[in-house]
C-alpha cells in the first residue's frame, strides 16, 4: 500500500472499521435515494416516449392544440384518415374516437371501461392475443382484464352502457367479442373495449359516424416523421399535427413536471443529509487525530498534504458508498415503481424510474460535490491547525 | 475577559552548531517547549530573528518551512505520535516518502535505521504492539529518516520508566556522536547531564548556561 494521501486515507478508514462502515452505509442509503430521484426526474417522460414509439405511430392529428381526446372533434375524421393514408410519406393512418362506458358484469358491480371507436385500415396500436381484429359494426375487441372480469372469450358477447358527451340516458348496447388484445396504454386492471366507428356512433346516439377525436399516423420509415408531418400540414392545413416528441413535451410541461419538482426537492434534502453525515464523521475523525496531524506537520508534511488526506478520506467514503448505492438504488427503484404502477389508470408499460446515462453521470457529479462539500469544515480545521499549540495541548491533555 | 498576550520566550540568543548536544531545562511554563518549537520552525517569534543555515526562517512561506522541517529537522515527541495504522517500518518510511525518496532507497534506509535503534525484528509491528521504549526508538528512527542536521526532542523520556529512559538517552548520545546536532527539552536531570551544554530557563529567559 502506498504512503500517499489515498493510501493513508484507506488505512485510516480500515483502522476504524465501524466508523468507516457507518459512513459508507449512510452514503449508500442516501446515494440510493439520490439515484432514484434522478431516475424519477426524467423517468416518466422517457418511459412515455418509449411507450408512444412502441405503439407504432409517430404522429397525431387533431382539430386543435389541445391534447388528443381533450379538444373538439375532427369532422369527417375517418375520411381524412383514409386520404392521409394515401400520402407517400405516410405508411398508415387510423381515426379514433373515445367515450366512456360501463360494462354489465354477471353477478357483480358494473365495470368502468374505456370505449374506443376505430376507423380506417392499416396497422393498429394494439397487439392481438387471440381471435381477430374488429372489421365491422357490432364487433368488439377487448383487453385481457376485461375478458377475465366478464368471463368472456372471442365469440361471446358483452353488454355496455355508453357515456358520451352531450348525450344522456343512452340505451345499453350488445357487442360480439371477436378478439382479445394488449393495449399499450392499459393499466393493471383497466377495461378497454374497441369497436367500429359506426358502432360507437350508434351507441352514443349520434349521426356523426365519421367524426373522430384523433387520427394516429405512422410515417413512412424511409422519409421519417418530419416529412410526413409537413405533408399532412400541406394536405389539411386546418388541422394540428403533433409528433411523439411534441406530445411528450406537452406532458413534460404539464403534469409530469410535478415529478421533476418533487425529485429536485428530495434530491436537495438527500444531498444535505449526505453532507451533514460525512461532515460529522470526518470532523470527529479529524478531532481524534489532531495530535497526529500536528506531529505530521512538525515532521514536515505540508498543509496541502494533510488537507489531501482529509479530502481522500471523504472521497473514499463517498466513492465506496456511491458504488454500493447503485445496486441498492436499482432495487429500491424497482420496488417504488411497482407501488406507483398500482395507481388506477397508470399504464402497465409505463415506468416512473428509468435508467439513462445522464442520470448516472449526474449522480457521480453530485456525489463528488457532496464529498468536497462535506470535507470543507474538516479541511478548514486541518489547514488552520496551530502546530505548536496542538502539540502542547496534547501533552498537557 | 479575554486573556492578554503572554511572552513565553524573551531575549534569548542561542546558536546551535553541527554536532551540538544541548539540553534545555527549567520549570513548567518557563518557555522551553516554545523555544524548541521556534528552533523547529513550527512557531514563529513575534520579534527577533531565527536563522537556519544562514536563512531567515521568517521570510519562508509555510510550504518552504514545512520542506525545511522535512529535510533538515527531526522531531521526537514525548507522546511518540507514531501513526497507529502504520507498522514501525512504514512510520519510518513515511517522511522519506513525503520527501520523494525512491521506494528502494527508503526501504534500505528504513532497514538501516531499524538496525541502528535495535528494532530490526519489530519492523512489521504496529505501534500498539510495541512497548513505550520501542515506540520512542521508532520515533527517533523516523526523526532521522531524512538525515536531518538538527534533531529536536521534547521530553523524549517523559513517558518512560527510568531504565527505558536510559536506553533512549544512550541512543540520543549515539545520534549526537554520529554528527547530528541535538536539542532536548527535558525535566530529566540524568538526561540533561549527558548533554555537553545545558541551558536553564526561567520566566522565558535563559537563566544559566553550562558547557562541559
Amino acid at each position: 500500500m502506498t504512503l500517499g494521501a489515498l493510501g493513508f486515507a484507506w488505512r485510516s478508514l480500515r483502522r476504524q472499521p465501524a466508523r468507516a462502515a457507518l459512513g459508507i452505509l449512510g452514503v449508500a442509503a442516501v446515494g440510493a435515494l439520490l439515484f432514484d430521484m434522478l431516475l424519477l426526474s426524467n423517468g416518466l417522460v422517457l418511459s412515455m416516449r418509449q411507450m408512444l414509439d412502441r405503439a407504432g405511430f409517430d404522429l397525431r392529428v387533431t382539430a386543435s392544440d389541445a391534447l388528443p381526446g381533450q379538444g373538439p372533434r375532427l369532422p369527417r375524421g375517418v375520411e381524412t384518415a383514409k386520404s392521409l393514408a394515401m400520402l407517400p410519406a405516410v405508411r398508415s393512418a387510423i381515426a379514433l374516437r373515445f367515450a366512456d362506458a360501463t360494462l354489465d358484469q354477471p353477478g357483480g358491480e358494473p365495470l368502468d371501461a374505456s370505449l374506443q371507436g376505430i376507423g380506417g385500415t392499416g396497422i393498429r396500436p394494439w397487439t392481438l392475443q387471440s381471435g381477430r381484429d374488429v372489421s365491422g359494426p357490432g364487433e368488439a375487441l377487448i383487453n385481457e382484464s376485461t375478458g377475465r372480469a366478464l368471463n368472456v372469450q372471442p365469440g361471446g358477447t358483452l353488454r355496455l352502457h355508453p357515456t358520451c358527451a352531450g348525450a344522456s340516458s343512452l340505451p345499453a348496447v350488445t357487442l360480439r367479442v371477436v378478439g382479445i388484445a394488449t393495449f399499450p396504454f392499459d393499466g393493471l386492471s383497466s377495461a378497454t373495449v374497441v369497436t367500429s366507428m359506426e358502432s360507437l356512433s350508434l351507441a352514443c346516439g349520434s349521426n356523426d359516424v365519421d367524426d373522430a377525436d384523433m387520427i394516429m399516423v405512422a410515417s413512412n420509415d424511409a422519409t421519417g416523421s418530419e416529412v410526413a408531418s409537413d405533408a399532412i400540414r400541406a394536405a389539411v392545413p386546418d388541422l394540428r399535427v403533433m409528433t411523439n416528441e411534441q406530445l411528450v413535451g406537452r406532458f413534460e410541461g404539464g403534469g409530469f413536471s410535478y415529478f421533476r419538482q418533487i425529485s429536485t426537492v428530495l434530491t436537495t434534502v438527500t444531498l444535505a443529509f449526505a453532507v451533514l453525515l460525512i461532515t460529522v464523521l470526518l470532523t470527529v475523525s479529524v478531532n481524534q487525530r489532531l495530535g497526529d496531524i500536528a506531529a505530521l506537520r512538525a515532521l514536515g508534511f505540508t498543509r496541502g498534504r494533510v488537507v489531501s488526506d482529509v479530502l481522500c478520506e471523504s472521497g473514499l467514503i463517498v466513492g465506496i458508498g456511491g458504488v454500493v448505492s447503485l445496486p441498492l438504488g436499482f432495487l429500491l427503484a424497482a420496488g417504488l415503481d411497482a407501488i406507483l404502477k398500482r395507481i388506477p389508470g397508470v399504464p402497465t408499460d409505463v415506468h416512473f424510474f428509468v435508467f439513462e446515462g445522464r442520470a448516472l453521470a449526474l449522480h457521480v457529479v453530485l456525489l463528488t460535490g457532496t464529498a468536497l462539500a462535506a470535507a470543507l469544515y474538516p479541511v478548514w480545521l486541518v489547514a488552520r491547525l496551530p502546530i505548536a499549540a496542538t502539540l502542547r495541548n496534547e501533552v498537557v491533555g | 475577559m479575554p486573556a492578554g498576550p503572554v511572552t513565553a520566550v524573551h531575549d534569548v540568543s542561542l546558536t546551535i552548531a553541527p554536532g551540538d548536544h544541548t539540553a534545555i531545562r527549567g520549570p513548567s511554563g518557563c518557555g522551553k517547549s516554545t523555544l524548541l518549537h521556534m528552533l523547529g520552525c513550527v512557531d514563529t517569534p513575534s520579534s527577533g530573528t531565527l536563522l537556519f543555515s544562514g536563512r531567515d526562517v521568517s521570510t519562508l512561506s509555510d510550504r518552504d518551512r514545512s520542506l525545511l522541517r522535512l529535510r533538515q529537522i527531526g522531531f521526537v515527541f514525548q507522546r511518540f505520535f507514531l501513526l497507529p495504522m502504520l507498522t514501525a517500518a512504514e512510520n519510518i518510511e513515511l517522511p522519506q516518502a513525503e520527501a520523494g525518496v525512491s521506494k528502494v532507497e527508503r526501504r534500505a534506509r528504513t532497514r538501516e535505521l531499524l538496525e541502528y535503534v535495535g528494532l530490526a525484528a519489530r519492523a512489521d509491528h504496529r505501534p500498539s504492539e510495541l512497548s513505550g521504549g520501542e515506540m520512542q526508538r521508532v520515533a527517533i528512527a523516523r526523526a532521522l529518516a531524512n538525515r536531518p542536521r538538527l534533531l529536536l526532542a521534547d521530553e523524549p523520556t517523559g513517558e518512560l520508566d527510568g531504565a527505558t529512559g536510559d536506553q533512549i538517552a544512550t541512543l540520543l548520545d549515539r545520534v549526537s556522536a554520529d554528527g547530528t546536532a541535538i536539542a532536548i527539552v527535558t525535566h530529566d536531570a540524568s538526561l540533561a547531564e549527558r548533554c555537553r551544554r545545558v541551558l536553564t530557563m526561567r520566566d522565558g529567559r535563559v537563566e544559566s548556561e553550562i558547557t562541559r
